[in-house]
Parts: C-alpha cells; sequence; structure tokens
C-alpha cells in the first residue's frame, strides 16, 4: 500500500456556481489505476463523491475522465502522486459524471438493407478497426474543432465509415458525414492519441470518407482549387515570387568539411510561400557541414490532397518524388515541412529514410549559436509530434538557442487536414486560441518547425512567428557578430 | 415526475411509466427481449447504467456457440451442454438453446454485427472447452461488445422507450399477486415507477458477491434478490462458474477475465515448476476441458505449493505467432501491456475467478418464472447450463432466451390491477429508513465479498458454509446508511448482493454432493453426475428444498 494525493474537480448543481478542485489523501495498493484511487476518496471520505464506472477492463467505456489534462480511461490509467482529476469537457452533470448521451446518440445506427448477407472476409476486416469503440468520448473532449464548430465529434464520423465500408447498411454515409462535420477535421489525430483503442480515426475515417466524397463531386470548392493547381503545376501553392528552387544549384555545399550528407524535400510552402525561411535553414546546413542535395525535379508531396480526399492521381506524385531522390542515390531525405515530413513517413512507402531537420541536427550534433536575448515558447506541429513522434529534439535545440524557454499547451493551430483553405472560420477560430495560449506565455517569439503552423500562426497572433532554423541562424549571426565586435 | 420531498424526509411517488412490457435490464438477453417484445406493444427498457455499457455481454470476450456446419450437430451441441452441466440442466431449456442459437446468430448478422469470417463467407469458429466441434463464433475476443452494438443499433429501429441510469430497486405486485411493474431509482435517487402488464427481469449475473470476481460493477444479483423478495423459486444457486483464468496481479486487477479464447487459441497452463499439469486432471482435453475442471485444477495446484510467488499458475501463449495473438486475442494484448505484461513474449499469471451464476429464477421453455407476470432470462434464469456452464453458451442463451422472454411477455395479455398501494408505501418507507442508517454500505459490501470467497468458494464444506449463512445473515440485517438522495442506490445494491448471498450459500449447504461448479470436501455421497439421484435445489420465501429424480441406468 501507499499514500498518494490526487485533487478531484467537484461539483453539485445544486449547491456549486461552478466546478471545484478538492485534495485527498488515499491509501492505495500498488499498480492502483485512477479508479481505484477514486473509490478510496468515496469509500474513505466522501460517498457522496460520483462517477461513472462498470466493467473495470477497458471495455465498457464508462469511466473516462481527464486525468492532468488528458482524457483517459480510468480504469486503466495507473494513478499517480499529485494528479488532477476532471470530468471529461463534457456538460457536467455532477462531479466527474458528464452528459454522454447526446452525443452517443449522434453516432448512427446500421439500416441493413433487407436482402444483407454475410460480408466477405476482406470486407469484415476492413471494418474491424473501426469497430473497436468502446464510446467512452474521449476523442470528443480533446478535439480541437469540437471547441470552435458544432463538429459531431471523431468517434462519429468514425461510425460513419464503419457503416460505409458495410455492404449490408442501405444509408447514405457520405451526406450524413458532411452533415456531422467531415471536412471540420484538421487531421491533427489528437483523437488517435488519446483513445484507449487507438482508433486511427484522422487516416481510416477521414480521409477515406472524404475520398468517397471526392468521388461523388462533393469536395469543398476551395479544396478542388488547390488539386487543379497540383495537376497543373506539381505545386499547391501559386508562383507569386521566385521559388526557393529556382534560387539555389541542385547540390548545396557545406562551408568546411563535410560531415553528411542529405537530401532535401523542398515541399510546396517552403519552395512557394517562404522560400526565406527554407534559404535561412541552408545556411544552417553549410555552417554544420551538412551537404544537401536538392532534387529540382521533385513536386508536392500530396498531403494536401490525401488530408482532403483527393487521391485520384496521388500515386503520380509519389513516384516522381521517389525517383527524385532514389535517381541520385539518395540515402536520407530531409523534411523542415511536418506536414510534408508526416506524409513522407507514413503514407509513402519509400527506399531511403525520411528526417526531419531537427533529428539530422540533433543527430549531427551543430555549433552552439550565442544565445539570443528573447524568451521563446514553442508550437508543437500535429504532423510533427503525433504525425512523426517528435518532440524532444526541437525544445532541445531551442533551449539552447534563446535566453529562456517556456512551455505552453498543446493544440492544433487549427490550419491543416484543409481547414485553412476549405474552413477559414474555423481555422481563424482555433488560430485566436493558440493567440490566447502565446499571450499568456509572454513569450517574444513563437517557434515551429512547420511552415504551414508558422505561417498560420503569423496570421492570427500579433507574437513574431519563426522556423527553429531562423532562430538558429540568428544565434549564428549574433555570434558572428560578437565575435566581430571583440576582434 | 417523481419527487423526493426534502424538507419532510419523505419519499413520495406522483407519477407513474405505463408500458405493456417492461424489460429490466440492458444487456444481451434484456435488449434481445425488448426488440422482440416490442413487435407486440410498448416496451419500457430500464438500464441501471447508460446501455450497452453496463453488464457483462458487453465484457463477454470469447464467443457465442452455435451450429452452423454440417459436420456438427445440435445433438452433439446438446450432449456437450449437458454433459459439461454435469447433467443437471433442465433438457428443454437445452433444448431450445441448441436449437435456437443458430437462428439468433443468423439475426445478429442480419442486423450487421461484425463477426469474423472465414475465407469462404462463413461464420468463423474456434474450440473452447468442453466441445467436440469448434462452434464458438467470435468477433476477435470482443464478442459481446460486438453483439451488444447490434443489438442496440437495432433495438433503435423499435420504439421501445428507454430509461438509462435508472435502477429497478424491487418488483411491485397488483392486488391478485401477480407482477405488475417495478419501483426504480434514477440517478438523483428520485423514485420512478413502472406498471406493466408483463415484467422481463434480465438482470444478469451477480458473482460481484465474490472477492475476486469476473463481473462488471453492475454485476451484484439484483435480479435474484428481487425476484426472490417477490416471491419467485430460485434453482440451483450453489452453481458458481468459478473461471479458470482471472488476472492475479495487480491487487485492483485481482479476477479482471482472461478469455477462455486465450486457450481456444492454443495457450497452455504451467505451474510454477512449468509443468503442463493439466495431464494430471484431464490428459484428454487438457486446457479445453470444461471450466469446472480446470479451475479446480489451478486451484489445486496453488494450495498444495505449485503455484506462482503471487497465487497463480502461468498461462503462456508465447509459442504462437505473434500476428495470431494480435489479431484474435487484441483485448487480452492491450490489457495485459497496460499492466507492463506483453503477452507476446511473457506468459500470463492466472488464477481462478467467480465468473457466473448458472442457478437462477426458475423458467419454463417460454420463459415463464413461477411468479404471474414476471418472465426471465440471461444469467438471471437458472438452469440452462446445468452445474457448470460451457464458454460461449451464454451469449447464446443470451439471444436464445431474450427473444423467448420478448414474445412470451409480450403475448402478455392486458391486465387491469393496480399497484398494491400498501407494497410501494413500504418500498418508500424502506428506502427512508436509509436515512436513518448507521453503517456503510462500502463496509458491508467488503465484508460480504471476503466472507463468500472464504467460506462459499471453489472448495466448500457444511462448517464454513454455516459460518458464511451466519454472517451473511448478520450483515444483511446492519442499518445501511445513505448519505445522500443519489446514494440510496448503493444501500439497495448492497442489501441486493446480501440477499444473493444467502441464496448461494442456503443452496450450497442444501446439495450433499459434488457436481460440477459445486464441490463440497465433506460429502457424504459419491454420485455421478449421469446417475446422481439429486436433481435441482430450489429456493424461495415459502420453501427450500433438493429435488430428487429417477436415473434409468
Amino acid at each position: 500500500m501507499k499514500t498518494i494525493t490526487l485533487q478531484v474537480s467537484r461539483f453539485d448543481p445544486a449547491v456549486d456556481a461552478e466546478p471545484h478542485f478538492e485534495e485527498y489523501a488515499v491509501r492505495v495498493n500498488e499498480g492502483a489505476r485512477v479508479l481505484h484511487a477514486l473509490h478510496a476518496v468515496r469509500d474513505g471520505h466522501d460517498p457522496t463523491l460520483t462517477y461513472r464506472y462498470c466493467c473495470g477492463s477497458g471495455q465498457c467505456g464508462s469511466c473516462a475522465v481527464r486525468v492532468d489534462g488528458k482524457p483517459v480511461l480510468a480504469c486503466m490509467e495507473e494513478a499517480r502522486d499529485g494528479m488532477t482529476v476532471e470530468p471529461l469537457d463534457l456538460p457536467v452533470l455532477k462531479d466527474l459524471t458528464v452528459d454522454m448521451e447526446p452525443v452517443i446518440a449522434k453516432i448512427a445506427r446500421i439500416c441493413p438493407a433487407p436482402d444483407a448477407v454475410l460480408p466477405a472476409k476482406e470486407e469484415i476486416e476492413a471494418i474491424k478497426p473501426l469497430r473497436d469503440c468502446i464510446e467512452c468520448l474521449c476523442c470528443v473532449s480533446a478535439c480541437p474543432a469540437l471547441q470552435v464548430t458544432d463538429f459531431a465529434g471523431p468517434t462519429v464520423i468514425r461510425q460513419e465509415m464503419r457503416l460505409a465500408l458495410d455492404p449490408r447498411d442501405s444509408g447514405d454515409r457520405i451526406a450524413d458525414a458532411i452533415a456531422k462535420g467531415l471536412f471540420y477535421c484538421t487531421t491533427c489525430k489528437r483523437c488517435t492519441e488519446v483513445c484507449p483503442k487507438e482508433i486511427d480515426i484522422p487516416g481510416k475515417a477521414i480521409e477515406k470518407l472524404r475520398e468517397i466524397a471526392n468521388r461523388r463531386g462533393l469536395t469543398l470548392p476551395r479544396h478542388r482549387e488547390v488539386a487543379r493547381l497540383v495537376q497543373e503545376t506539381g505545386r499547391s501553392v501559386e508562383r507569386t515570387q521566385p521559388t526557393f528552387l529556382e534560387q539555389v544549384p541542385e547540390v548545396i555545399e557545406p562551408d568546411g568539411p563535410v560531415r553528411g550528407e542529405v537530401g532535401f524535400f523542398v515541399g510546396c510552402m517552403f519552395n512557394g510561400r517562404v522560400p526565406q525561411t527554407a534559404l535561412d535553414a541552408m545556411e544552417v546546413m553549410k555552417r554544420n557541414g551538412i551537404r544537401v542535395i536538392v532534387p529540382h525535379d521533385q513536386v508536392c508531396c500530396g498531403s494536401p490532397l490525401i488530408r482532403t480526399g483527393q487521391t485520384s492521381f496521388v500515386e503520380d506524385l509519389k513516384k516522381k518524388n521517389i525517383e527524385a531522390f532514389a535517381r541520385r542515390g539518395i540515402a536520407t531525405v530531409m523534411t523542415i515541412c511536418a506536414g510534408c515530413g508526416a506524409t513522407l513517413k507514413n503514407d509513402y512507402e519509400t527506399p531511403f529514410e525520411v528526417k526531419d531537420v531537427t533529428e539530422i541536427l540533433t543527430e549531427y550534433g551543430i555549433e552552439p549559436t550565442a544565445r539570443l536575448d528573447v524568451t521563446a515558447t514553442y508550437h508543437d506541429p500535429c504532423h510533427l509530434l503525433r504525425g512523426q513522434g517528435i518532440s524532444e529534439q526541437p525544445r532541445a535545440l531551442l533551449r539552447e538557442a534563446v535566453r529562456e524557454f517556456v512551455e505552453m499547451p498543446t493544440q492544433c493551430c487549427g490550419a491543416g487536414g484543409g481547414v485553412r483553405s476549405g474552413v477559414p472560420e474555423e481555422a481563424k477560430a482555433l488560430g485566436a486560441k493558440r493567440d490566447e495560449c502565446v499571450k499568456a506565455t509572454g513569450a517574444d517569439v513563437v517557434v515551429t518547425v512547420c511552415p504551414f503552423c508558422e505561417f498560420h500562426i503569423a496570421d492570427c497572433t500579433d507574437v513574431p512567428v519563426k522556423n527553429l532554423t531562423t532562430i538558429l541562424l540568428e544565434g549564428y549571426r549574433k555570434k558572428d557578430a560578437e565575435r566581430e565586435g571583440s576582434a | 415526475m417523481v419527487l423526493y420531498n426534502a424538507p419532510t424526509n419523505k419519499m413520495h411517488a406522483d407519477e407513474i411509466v405505463d408500458a405493456h412490457v417492461l424489460v429490466v435490464g440492458s444487456g444481451g438477453a434484456g435488449v434481445r427481449a425488448a426488440i422482440e417484445a416490442s413487435r407486440y406493444g410498448d416496451v419500457v427498457m430500464v438500464s441501471k447504467t447508460i446501455a450497452g455499457k453496463g453488464g457483462c455481454t458487453t465484457m463477454a470476450e470469447g464467443g457465442y456457440n452455435a451450429v452452423l456446419r454440417d459436420r456438427d450437430s445440435v445433438d452433439v451441441h446438446r450432449e456437450d451442454t449437458l454433459k459439461g452441466g454435469a447433467y443437471l440442466n433442465d433438457p428443454a431449456l437445452v433444448d431450445a438453446l441448441v436449437r435456437e442459437a443458430p437462428e439468433r446468430m443468423a439475426d445478429l448478422v442480419r442486423w450487421g454485427a461484425v463477426f469474423d469470417v472465414t475465407e469462404d463467407r462463413e461464420i468463423a469458429q474456434r474450440p473452447f472447452g468442453g466441445q467436440r466441434f469448434p462452434r464458438t463464433c467470435y468477433a476477435g475476443d470482443r464478442t459481446g461488445h460486438e453483439m451488444i452494438m447490434t443489438l442496440l443499433d437495432r433495438l433503435d429501429a423499435t420504439d421501445t422507450h428507454l430509461y438509462q441510469e435508472v435502477s429497478v430497486v424491487d418488483l411491485v405486485k397488483d392486488e391478485n399477486g401477480a407482477v405488475a411493474g417495478a419501483i426504480a431509482l434514477d440517478r438523483d435517487g428520485d423514485v420512478v415507477l413502472f406498471r406493466a402488464d408483463a415484467t422481463v427481469l434480465a438482470t444478469g449475473g451477480g458473482t460481484q458477491v465474490y472477492d475476486i470476481s469476473t463481473n462488471s460493477a453492475a454485476g451484484t444479483g439484483d435480479g435474484f434478490a428481487m425476484g426472490y423478495r417477490a416471491g419467485a423459486e430460485l434453482i440451483d444457486m450453489e452453481m458458481i462458474q468459478f473461471h479458470p483464468t482471472g488476472a492475479v496481479y495487480p491487487y485492483d486487477a485481482r479476477g479482471r477475465l482472461v478469455t477462455e479464447a486465450v486457450r481456444g487459441e492454443g495457450g497452455i497452463l504451467l505451474n510454477a515448476r512449468r509443468e503442463r499439469f493439466m495431464k494430471r486432471y484431464d490428459p484428454d482435453r487438457m486446457e479445453l476441458s470444461t471450466r469446472d475442471v480446470v479451475a479446480r485444477a489451478i486451484a489445486t495446484e496453488v494450495l498444495e505449493g505449485r503455484g506462482t510467488n503471487r497465487g497463480g499458475v502461468y498461462l503462456d501463449v508465447t509459442h504462437l505467432p505473434a500476428e495470431k495473438i494480435e489479431t484474435r486475442l487484441p483485448v487480452m494484448l492491450e490489457q495485459f501491456l497496460a499492466y507492463g505484461v506483453d503477452i507476446r513474449r511473457e506468459p500470463m499469471e492466472v488464477a481462478p475467478t467467480a465468473h457466473h451464476i448458472m442457478g437462477g429464477l426458475r423458467i419454463t421453455p417460454e420463459c415463464r418464472t413461477t411468479l404471474p407476470g414476471l418472465f426471465a432470462c440471461g444469467e438471471v434464469a437458472g438452469g440452462v447450463h446445468g452445474a457448470n456452464r460451457l464458454g460461449g453458451n451464454a451469449l447464446a442463451e443470451t439471444q436464445v432466451f431474450g427473444k423467448r422472454a420478448g414474445e412470451s411477455a409480450g403475448k402478455a395479455p392486458a391486465r387491469n390491477g393496480r399497484f398494491d398501494e400498501g407494497a410501494i408505501d413500504e418500498q418508500l418507507r424502506m428506502l427512508d429508513g436509509f436515512f436513518e442508517g448507521a453503517i456503510s454500505p462500502a463496509d458491508v459490501r467488503r465484508d460480504l465479498k471476503l466472507t463468500m470467497w472464504n467460506q462459499a468458494g471453489i472448495f466448500r464444506n457444511a462448517p464454513d458454509l454455516r459460518t458464511a449463512l451466519g454472517h451473511v445473515r448478520r450483515l444483511a440485517d446492519q442499518r445501511l446508511c445513505a448519505a445522500s438522495t443519489a446514494n440510496l442506490l448503493e444501500c439497495c445494491t448492497v442489501r441486493n448482493m446480501c440477499t444473493t448471498a444467502s441464496l448461494i450459500v442456503r443452496c450450497a449447504l442444501l446439495r450433499p454432493e459434488n457436481r460440477g461448479a459445486h464441490v463440497r470436501l465433506d460429502a457424504e455421497i459419491a454420485t455421478d453426475p449421469a446417475t446422481s439421484p439429486f436433481s435441482h435445489t430450489y429456493v424461495s420465501l415459502a420453501r427450500e428444498g433438493i429435488e430428487r429424480r429417477e436415473v434409468t441406468a
């Protein structure tokens, strides 16, 4: 047995205007779960503590709560000393119980055709990954789109795809899914991260439903424009200025001895919209002895098309890109765009390794910069954090380059999944939430590693937003200036 | 609606929900009953949890037994079930089970269930204990969850009125003594009355009366207790299935079900000396012997000092391909990983855990109980499984008897009887009394569970059972205390647990033989299951005893 202290959110609508925390110290067994700590509070301190639970083994989805802010099943999450336990981010009935029924009521029911027969094995196998849902509503609690739109919720869309895959179902699942907010999803994958069953709702439901919608001509007009642009130009961004590729040779040699060599997958944002950032990054690579090979025949990675369900010619793009790098015998391809990186890593089968710039720089080790005299915060790009599992490397690099580093809560900026172009008011509302977080940190600069996040957050806040490589370059310039000044 | 009148501190009920059929319970049997009954008239279903989240169907992992192949036959399924049940089963109920399980499976498939299928587009089947043909249909190891999701889809297409998080606390009779509805508490502890022409009890099991149990928190035996208090007769309540493989650690996860599918897919049992000990208990069927045999084998290994330090044995699947474990046993993989055990690389530790109550309300094949107006189906009913249930027969039972109960209740005549007002007043006084109680229901619950595990568990004897009965009765007499209106339900639940526990112990004392799951170390009469002169134990407000039967040798 051990003693742990926990903060539990209490709320009785008959008495309280708003929820408040109560602290309890309880004795629990080794390996006790959050649920057992709640039992200990109820049985030892306050029998009126209200929370739901039933199966105790992660199968019924009754007991989801937020522990230290993250939605989890109380019966599966290990109890920690000092933890806070709050209800899911849904209307609270009492203490830790929330009103689940209105959300569950939105989850579609199958409408079997009268002549329904047993599906074939491959049909069953396709449905199964979407069938594990226990309707715990962790995803609904965590989804950023729900904070600013009337999106019905990740698991609601999951069910639409489960039904779309079932030959027995007679409903129109695409119309339903669109009505329930199919195009509101930013594909940030926060739902998958908190799902006790790890269901990949963006990849296996949202994007697949958008594909079917696309085949029926129901893709949003703004998304169709992007697809047309990619088809015609190979790029998702219109040329309004000299592009990155127009400004650099195929091989960028480092200043000093060659310590390593990477191919650079530029991506449309860096190439067309913010080429200066990519040029800054090249300076950082040169300074650190890394030769960069930039095949000029590379094209859009296809991410804007895959996320919006417009996949008809994505295979051509993949083939072109893979050939562009493979033909030059490149073993490691670097991305600086989180979206391109996640796409190359997760949607491609490449004969070369793909690494984010922060992985490359961390592995090789970089020349220390001078510390910039600023307080910086870091925005986790969804496609870097969850798409590639990278969170530590950029922070480690940033901490060394600035006077002070402060964390801010992680949340999608609102730009991804075609939302910035397709549902701009949602993107703006989520961007405004980022601005609130940025302001709360008091930081002088927001740093990130995704041009899409950078561009969007910059639109939503008056605090400067910069790519990490730009910060590094500024650090080197400061270092050089100090050196010259002292010389 | 119904009010709790705070200023006078008195409960009263002034509005009543009317229905043709009232279904109490939202597991597989209850939902199936409601679906069927809705063809005949207004149905109200009352669920003490959010529908789909309570009960044991949702948690059922392994599968559903049904004869689907030409090489199998309902006769073999019948024989397997009777033999597995130590010939204590009611043959007419077994007959209905094995004949109709395939049709009810077809219903589920027609309604959209996602069962695993073979390359040849047939429902896939796996081997389960005590069966001579692999006839257990499955959806990975979340079969029950698949069923309940499908059933709720289907229920939604009917006009059934669903009351969620409303808990029936007792049945209510009319002035003629027929069951005419129920009294319930909602989430806040306010009273709700339901009046119906026919009431279906589908409240599931109750092995939460044991310290170590696979049951969800909802498995508190409410239906056994409510049926008993209303005057129904129950049979074979001593027949508690101890599932052989429950988790052993961490402490708070003890008893959690480790599905029989683990052994069905090829898992082997080893003691601490790494001996495959089942060869000493059932060399023919080994790990796939019936649950009573395997549970006793494990308990014996542990008692005789060949168990692990934590008091279990090993269940090992490390010899199976990782891919098979990932696709056939994903829930097991996930649950053990959460506790730091990767079952692809290391064995699980398991020990028996109270799983299922074979006994229950005595029913006819039409699911009539001994009380007019009351029907029962699913685990709360007795007689289908005899002295030991085969894995995979419970999910089949929910569907076969759920449909039968729904149909019988649906066809029941309209009744004009009035609620027995005196009985309702008595209920309200009883609820009121909890505000003046003295002892915490949590304390009584803890004490009860330990008593049952220690003195009415796998191995039994008369002195222990008598001690247990005395203690359970003392606990039942405690004046439970409700800390708030919302806590009234907890008092009612603990009261039900005490009643169910006393029924188990009383029946265990009535049966002097070893039969299936019931082992009396002090049995003076040696009987063979097939020729035992004993049949059902029975217990009701009016009488208790054990039936004798003529056996033709």
